[in-house]
């Protein structure tokens, strides 16, 4: 019969005999692993990252001091920084895959292919202290940010996908919302925008060190 | 053996490692950073601690959410994609017989009274969308001399606005509606392609016209016509 493969593929795959609600998964042995708990727990990381985000943006707009002081504090520390977001944003969208069993839709995939490559990259450059990686990791996230920005609206206006809900599952689906607004889609995008300033920000560190430690160090990205 | 040439220098990196960064502001960020992990970790527990007591109470109330679905006569082909005619125009659509959210036994018997059967899904945005419209155009009569059914199908807990029954209860939805099988067999044998989807059939049981997606009033009242043409 012609129906959708994920129709039945991903219905009730915990039912069998156990009350399986919202938020648990089943795992054989009647272990529950909570599933809403976890979910929280990105959700605030995810705040946590924009608060931090919202402080340095607008500390930089407005005082001199805070910028030269953030870039001074965390430029030492921002490829790893952005190693970090990016890692904990693969690592996350692996758990809500594989664990939580909340299927990707295409959205999905194109921001993982923005991300893993960029978790990977970071972590090696951060290990070397390579500040080249940021020609690299910077347009990926800045092409993972616009998908997901472009998811969040599909989200909040699932007629710009289209009229109707697909049975394999569309991509305005809302699989989890914390806090009245944290999605999915919404964390992605918190963790795009992370990595641009980490990177931002060790570009500024590495041109103030650049001039003032080795005035005849080649900058590394215009 | 004395080595005589000079170990082979890492490459430079491109960028300068500029020295360590200051030991005590770095220490600083690094355990600052990992505490407020932890801290929002224990929270993330603790605030969920209460809601997992919670949530098992509501699923072990006796509201049936999906059940066997018994399809008598040949399904439906699956709705064409794009603007094609619809093949299924003028056949006759089978009986579907199950269980509705209490229950009780529902049966979508085609032949007798027009007939719109109308198949939602508790996730799918558009479907949450329509209800509402849908209740307020059967309040208003426009469905009026037609036997409106519901179908509740495509059921998944782990899915948001689960379970459907409190979903249509709350939106005031008391059409008849049969809650479809964990292998969706009523939306198999009715050739659903989308959500939310409507099938309106004729006196004779026959398929008058199948739509799927958000329907305007307009839409709606056409759908009502066919079934009673």
């Amino acid at each position: 019969m012609g129906f959708p493969r994920r129709f039945r593929a991903t219905s009730h795959r915990c039912l069998t005999d156990c009350s399986c609600t919202s938020g648990h998964t089943w795992d054989g042995k009647h272990r529950i692993v909570n599933i809403d708990t976890v979910t929280l727990f990105f959700a605030l990381l995810a705040i946590a990252l924009q608060v931090a985000l919202v402080v340095v943006g607008v500390g930089f707009a407005a005082s001199r001091t805070f910028r030269a002081t953030v870039i001074a504090s965390i430029g030492p520390l921002a490829l790893w920084a952005g190693a970090a977001i990016a890692m904990v944003c693969t690592f996350g969208s692996l758990y809500l895959s594989e664990v939580a069993k909340f299927t990707p839709c295409k959205f999905c995939w194109y921001q993982r292919i923005a991300m893993y490559p960029a978790a990977l990259l970071l972590v090696m450059a951060a290990f070397r202290r390579d500040g080249a990686v940021r020609r690299f990791v910077a347009p990926l996230a800045l092409v993972g940010a616009l998908i997901s920005s472009y998811h969040v609206l599909i989200e909040r206006f699932p007629n710009l996908e289209s009229g109707s809900c697909d049975p394999d599952l569309p991509c305005s689906l809302v699989w989890f919302e914390k806090f009245g607004y944290v999605t999915i889609p919404v964390m992605a995008l918190t963790g795009f925008v992370g990595v641009i300033v980490a990177m931002l920000i060790h570009r500024a560190w590495d041109r103030s060190t650049s001039t003032t430690a080795n005035p005849f160090s080649v900058p590394t990205l215009s | 053996m004395a080595n005589s040439t000079q170990p082979t220098p890492r490459p430079a990196s491109k960028t300068p490692s500029h020295g360590a960064p200051k030991s005590r502001r770095t220490l600083f960020l690094v355990l600052g950073s990992a505490a407020l992990v932890v801290a929002l970790g224990v929270v993330a527990v603790v605030a969920t601690k209460s809601d997992s007591n919670s949530t098992e109470e509501v699923t072990s109330g006796a509201s049936i959410e999906s059940g066997n679905v018994t399809v008598t006569g040949a399904a439906l082909v699956r709705v064409p994609e794009g603007p094609a005619t619809d093949p299924a125009i003028g056949a006759k659509a089978p009986t579907l017989t199950g269980l509705g959210f209490d229950g009780s036994a529902i049966s979508i018997t085609p032949g007798g009274l027009p007939t719109i059967v109308m198949f939602v899904a508790h996730w799918c945005s558009h479907c949450q969308r329509e209800v509402p419209q849908v209740v307020k155009w059967l309040a208003a009569g426009m469905a009026d001399g037609v036997d409106m059914k519901g179908v509740a199908t495509s059921t998944d807990a782990k899915l948001p606005n689960y379970p459907p029954s409190s979903w249509l209860a709350g939106e005031g939805f008391d059409v008849p509606t049969l809650v479809d099988s964990t292998e969706s067999t009523a939306a198999s044998a009715y050739g659903l392609d989308a959500f939310p989807y409507f099938v309106a059939l004729d006196a004779k049981g026959n398929v008058a016209k199948r739509m799927s997606g958000e329907l305007t009033e307009a839409q709606f009242t056409d759908l009502v016509a066919a079934a009673k043409a």
